[in-house]
């Protein structure tokens, strides 16, 4: 397949809106801007598009649920704050072809009615904030931005908003609490962002590569879009970021659905040094881990769930036979805890207990009810135990790991030495008297 | 209204209730930490999980309003290990420390855990600690042990939607996240105290209140504040005839669930008797113990002779008091009766439908003496009324206003014949010629006036100390000596008082004791006061 | 030709921020900021960002003048910016170094690096150089997982790193 969303990749200036229009730039949004906004928002849900930032919900049934008769201003925010470990695709984007993604926000945001966009973008892409700034001014001069674009009267205006270190963040709600001024915590849903979001207003959020596919799909049409990969529910270009233990590490755009296989051994070049692949995680740290046998599967998003996965973000972490499971579970535990926001109880306390628990397994202090303790983490906050998804986040790889490779743990708890016992000191007795006051 | 059906008893709320007051409605307690009914929902302890029909996962309570038709079930096996599996990750980090804890006996950790809890842990690591933030003072009345925090944010919505002083915040994330004041500073606002009532756990007490009395030993009494004229609905907690706390009791109209620090703090003030039996000068120098025969011969003999005497009431005195004191001195003897009111500092509460209700003045029943037909004077006038001389003075209740207790109201009235009733010495008891000793507010009982116009019921919690009396009591031996026939059966009580006042005065018509136990205080009938 | 092209951060010492005013750019700024948003409590994040590119770190001071001016409870804004990680609320070094500890940076051999710079710097995590040149900070991931080991000085990507190229990259920050 020829690269679409990366297109430009390796391109000089590909960054420029000169080059853009080169290559065709913005004619979507001229297209998009002549028809009725309804029928935007359905040549993408005929696309079958899905969310590429991690739940894979369709994006033109997400536009949908805006109200369409209110009088209060909607807003369109993009997702930007890529923080699950394993990817990298958002970024990739953003360094190629920044003006594709402005034209998506554009479209999006006409297709809801939003005259103002936001791109939450995390704190550490400092360098990516001030270029998708550049594309914004440059967008701005060529009348792609602003009042009355295009003399078509639709006024719209993007604004960047950056993060400050935050992975929760990238959960909608409390990306919109943040956008707000407030501290990262998820809200309790309903009611859902695209009836009451930011400022209390109708907002869709998508991820970044979503709105890059706009463009393409009203260019194209949502039959061509539906046609790449596998069918309708799972179709267009994917990125797939693959890191860990890989030749050539990096971000690749396949059809929806090529096997992990092809992605790891063909495109990323194989396992690093020859070495034998032990497992991977197939879209982002939150999904479960799968074993190296199941390299086969498509990575779409259905052949992945039926795996018992998820498809997430695309971003593939590769494993190598020489990785420490247990080590690995500590690594991702620790992340999750880092980054759980602290508000319900479940996520809160789960998160740090189950990292406990891990370290003491690898610290060689292992005890035979830990397994169960994971297992009981694991199941209980996650499944809407929580108020966002991030219980599920850490314990989807808690259940994984201990399913595929509970050995290892069991191996740990085996050579475990007993915790040095607790004894407390005999306090000194004052010696210049005898006992009982004799 | 819509009809649920929770643990299959049906119960009609109103729409837009939520499970967890459905549930109560129903009389079914739902466990919930992080929820309040003062404040806003945020869903985030997760311990009220139910399971609804047709719902794939479980619901939170508190977050779920009701649907016409919906069934809840609240303790099926799926909710049990929910809330089980809630209360061992709450107690993950809590420590076990309930034998030295302040909180231990109203703790909801403590009652939940006994209810829903494991009865064993799979925790075998170090439990989270913040040095230094262990018993650490954050305001002038409030403690803070962090450790034993469980992260539901009451306090820190409390300070936002209730005292709108926003002085708590969380810092930090995730589990090592914490409660604080801003750059050090006190958590020093006129409510807050409420923090620690909010608070489920001992994770913020009132350091006045700490260590004081183990809370299962505690009577409480319910009562209302008399710091000012709001008349914040109280529970006065007792043990032994000591009394060692005020705590705010839910009254949506007048106080909601909060009181001001300045009330609460009033409770000490109960345990400071210093008259404790009836006093009379016989010759010069102190006046000495008497027994109440002797006293009480002294006020019908001295003080109510020849056109009565000169009354100085007070709006610190129950409705059934001041409507003895009008009966007998007013209507009956003919005598000047005033009632100073001072207007005391401003205070303020939010009540249940978020509104701020003002203090009009420093007293709990200016209101009621004011509905009585009492003669209602400010401190001048009061000055000028004991400057004036004539006749013996009368004063119902030594603390009446701020003014009777300075050297200079003695010296307005030495001279002249005084006689009073208190509960605590001031200079001008000190010379007056006989003193009887007056009960406490928890030692009488009675209504009050608000003035929100809003009649409420305190109780008697303690028998009076010493030889004390209530003063409707005093009242009711004076009237008999004093041959006034007050028309009241035979044993009287504050009950028949109240019967006869609202017989009587219209601002009070309609009113019984047994709506005192439905209504939050019953409001008075304005318009007639105001004509009559 | 060296690795570096990063420029050192402003650090104003503690003393001078106790107490906070903005000047006129910096006003000139926030108008523009408060433009973008409804309300004025959005303007939180992107204030205390132009706070700490010109004092390197936020201080109480700083919360305090930054709660005055968007008209809020300086403990919220306490609660915002200890929130996020990427808010310094102590005076950091001149070059902030952030590791990257995350799984696919580990798989890669951040944990050499890390040991590398500590031994070379003779400074833990979260600790700063006596000279208050560098300050060591790990991090979760910095979604360059691509290109892993990276580590993110100041507001800089440096990717595919190594001891060596490390080395080259201290030696060119001044």
């Amino acid at each position: 397949m020829k690269p679409i969303l990366l297109r430009a990749r390796g391109e000089e200036n590909s960054r420029s809106i000169n080059t853009y229009l080169r290559l065709g730039g913005y004619a979507a949004l001229k297209r998009a801007l002549i028809m009725d906004p309804a029928d935007v928002r359905e040549e993408v849900k005929n696309s079958g598009l899905r969310g590429r930032g991690g739940a894979g919900f369709p994006a033109g049934v997400k536009w949908g649920f805006v109200p369409q008769s209110t009088t209060r201003p909607r807003y369109l925010i993009c997702n930007a704050d890529e923080s699950e470990p394993g990817t990298f695709k958002d970024r990739e984007i953003i360094h190629t072809e920044p003006h594709m993604l402005l034209e998506g926000i554009i479209i999006a945001s006409y297709a809801i009615g939003a005259n103002t966009a936001y791109i939450y973008i995390r704190g550490e892409f400092w360098t990516e904030a001030e270029i998708l700034e550049r594309a914004i001014a440059e967008a701005c001069r060529k009348k792609y931005l602003g009042k009355d674009i295009l003399r078509t009267g639709f006024d719209i205006d993007i604004h960047v908003h950056r993060g400050a270190g935050a992975y929760i963040c990238g959960e909608e709600t409390a990306l919109i609490e943040s956008i707000e001024g407030k501290r990262g915590q998820p809200r309790l849903k309903p009611p859902f962002p695209a009836v009451v979001g930011l400022f209390g207003c109708p907002t869709v959020v998508n991820n970044v590569e979503t709105l890059a596919c706009v463009p393409h799909i009203i260019e194209h049409g949502a039959e061509w879009f539906a046609g790449i990969g596998r069918d309708v529910r799972n179709s267009g270009p994917k990125l797939y970021g693959v890191s860990g233990h890989v030749e050539k590490p990096g971000v690749y755009e396949l059809p929806m659905g090529t096997t992990f296989r092809e992605i790891i051994y063909e495109h990323a070049g194989g396992i690093r040094g020859g070495k034998k692949l032990k497992a991977f995680i197939p879209g982002g740290s939150s999904c479960p881990v799968l074993p190296a046998d199941r390299v086969d599967i498509p990575a779409d998003f259905d052949s992945v769930a039926e795996a018992g996965s998820m498809l997430g973000s695309g971003g593939i972490i590769v494993m190598d036979e020489t990785v420490d499971m247990v080590w690995a579970l500590e690594n991702l535990l620790t992340f999750y805890a880092h980054e759980s926001c602290g508000q319900c109880t479940p996520c809160r306390e789960g998160s740090d207990w189950a990292l406990d628990i891990v370290r003491r397994i690898r610290a060689g202090h292992g005890q035979p009810r830990d397994l169960e303790a994971l297992e009981r983490i694991s199941r209980h906050a996650s499944q809407g135990m929580t108020i966002c998804p991030l219980g599920d986040a850490f314990c989807g790889p808690i259940a994984s790991f201990l399913k595929h490779f509970r050995h290892e743990f069991e191996d740990y708890i085996a050579r475990a030495e007993p915790l040095p016992p607790k004894k407390l000191p005999v306090l000194p007795v004052r010696s210049d008297r005898g006992p009982f006051g004799i | 209204m819509v009809t649920v059906t929770i643990d299959g008893r049906e119960v009609q709320v109103a729409e837009g209730t939520n499970l967890v007051e459905a549930a109560r409605k129903a009389g079914i307690d739902i466990p919930t930490y992080c929820y309040h009914p003062g404040l806003s929902v945020v869903g985030q302890c997760r311990i009220c999980f139910v399971e609804v029909e047709g719902a794939p996962r479980l619901v939170t309570a508190c977050s779920t309003p009701v649907n016409d038709g919906m069934v809840v079930h609240t303790a099926s096996d799926r909710v049990r290990e929910a809330r089980a599996a809630v209360m061992e990750f709450l107690l993950e980090n809590h420590p076990l420390d309930c034998p030295v804890c302040d909180q231990a006996g109203e703790c909801m950790l403590q009652d939940y855990s006994f209810e829903h809890g494991l009865d064993t842990t799979h925790m075998v690591d170090e439990r989270r600690r913040y040095p230094g933030m262990e018993r650490r003072l954050i305001g002038p009345h409030v403690v803070q042990n962090q450790n034993r925090c469980i992260h539901c944010t009451r306090c820190i919505r409390f300070t936002r939607e209730i005292s709108e002083t926003s002085d708590l915040a969380m810092m930090k994330r995730g589990n090592h996240a914490y409660i604080d004041t801003f750059d050090g500073e006190p958590l020093d606002n006129p409510w807050s105290a409420c923090v620690a009532d909010v608070c489920p756990v001992g994770a913020l007490t009132v350091k006045e209140f700490r260590f004081r009395a183990r809370v299962w030993h505690l009577e409480e009494t319910p009562s209302v504040c008399y710091g000012c004229s709001i008349g914040c609905a109280i529970e006065v907690g007792h043990h032994k005839g000591v009394v060692h706390r005020f705590r705010p009791r839910h009254n949506p109209e007048i106080n909601g669930w909060w009181m001001c620090d300045h009330g609460r703090f009033l409770a000490e003030e109960l345990n400071g008797r210093d008259v404790d039996r009836p006093l009379l000068r016989t010759g010069a120098g102190e006046a000495a113990a008497t027994s109440w025969d002797a006293a009480l011969q002294w006020f019908v003999e001295k003080a109510c002779r020849d056109g009565g005497p000169r009354v100085v009431a007070s709006a610190n005195l129950t409705n059934e008091a001041l409507f003895l004191v009008k009966r007998i001195f007013q209507d009956e003897l003919g005598a000047r009766v005033v009632v100073p009111v001072d207007p005391g500092e401003p205070r303020k509460i939010k009540n249940a439908h978020g509104q701020w209700v003002e203090s009009a003045d420093a007293h709990p029943n200016a209101s009621g003496a004011r509905l009585m037909g009492l003669h209602l004077v400010d401190g001048r006038e009061l000055e000028a009324f004991l400057g004036e001389g004539g006749g013996p003075v009368l004063v119902v209740d030594a603390g009446a206003h701020p003014w009777l207790g300075t050297e200079e109201a003695a010296r307005t009235v030495s001279g002249q014949t005084v006689g009073a009733i208190a509960m605590v010495h001031t200079p001008l008891t000190r010379q007056a010629a006989a003193v009887l000793p007056s009960a406490s507010w928890i030692e009488t009982e009675g209504t009050v006036t608000s003035s929100t116009g809003r009649v409420q019921l305190i109780r008697r919690g303690l028998w009076p100390g010493g030889e004390s009396r209530p003063v409707w009591e005093i009242l009711t031996l004076l009237a008999r000596r004093l041959e006034v026939d007050l028309g009241l059966p035979t044993p009287v009580t504050p009950r028949r008082i109240f019967e006869e006042l609202t017989a009587r005065v219209p601002g009070f018509a309609g009113m019984t004791y047994r709506r005192f136990t439905t209504e939050p205080g019953i409001p008075v009938i304005e318009e007639v006061a105001d004509v009559g | 030709m060296t690795l570096a092209r990063t420029r050192p951060l402003t650090v104003a010492p503690p003393d001078t921020l106790a107490d906070v005013s903005f000047d006129e750019a910096m006003e000139a700024r926030i108008e523009e900021i408060l433009a973008k948003y409804p309300t004025r409590q959005a303007a939180l994040l992107p204030l205390l960002w132009l706070c700490q590119d010109r004092w390197g770190w936020i201080s109480p001071g700083v919360m305090r003048a930054v709660a005055a001016r968007l008209d809020l409870a300086p403990a919220h804004v306490a609660g915002v910016v200890t929130f996020y990680t990427m808010y310094q609320t102590t005076p950091p070094g001149k070059y902030l170094l952030q590791v990257c500890t995350t799984l696919s940076c580990q798989l890669c051999g951040t944990s050499g690096l890390a040991e590398h710079l500590r031994e070379k710097l003779g400074i833990g995590f979260g600790e700063t150089t006596p000279d208050g040149r560098f300050t060591l900070l790990d991090v979760q991931c910095l979604g360059a997982c691509g290109e892993a080991p990276v580590i993110q000085v100041n507001n800089d990507y440096y990717t595919g790193m190594t001891p060596e190229k490390l080395d080259e990259l201290l030696d060119g920050l001044q």
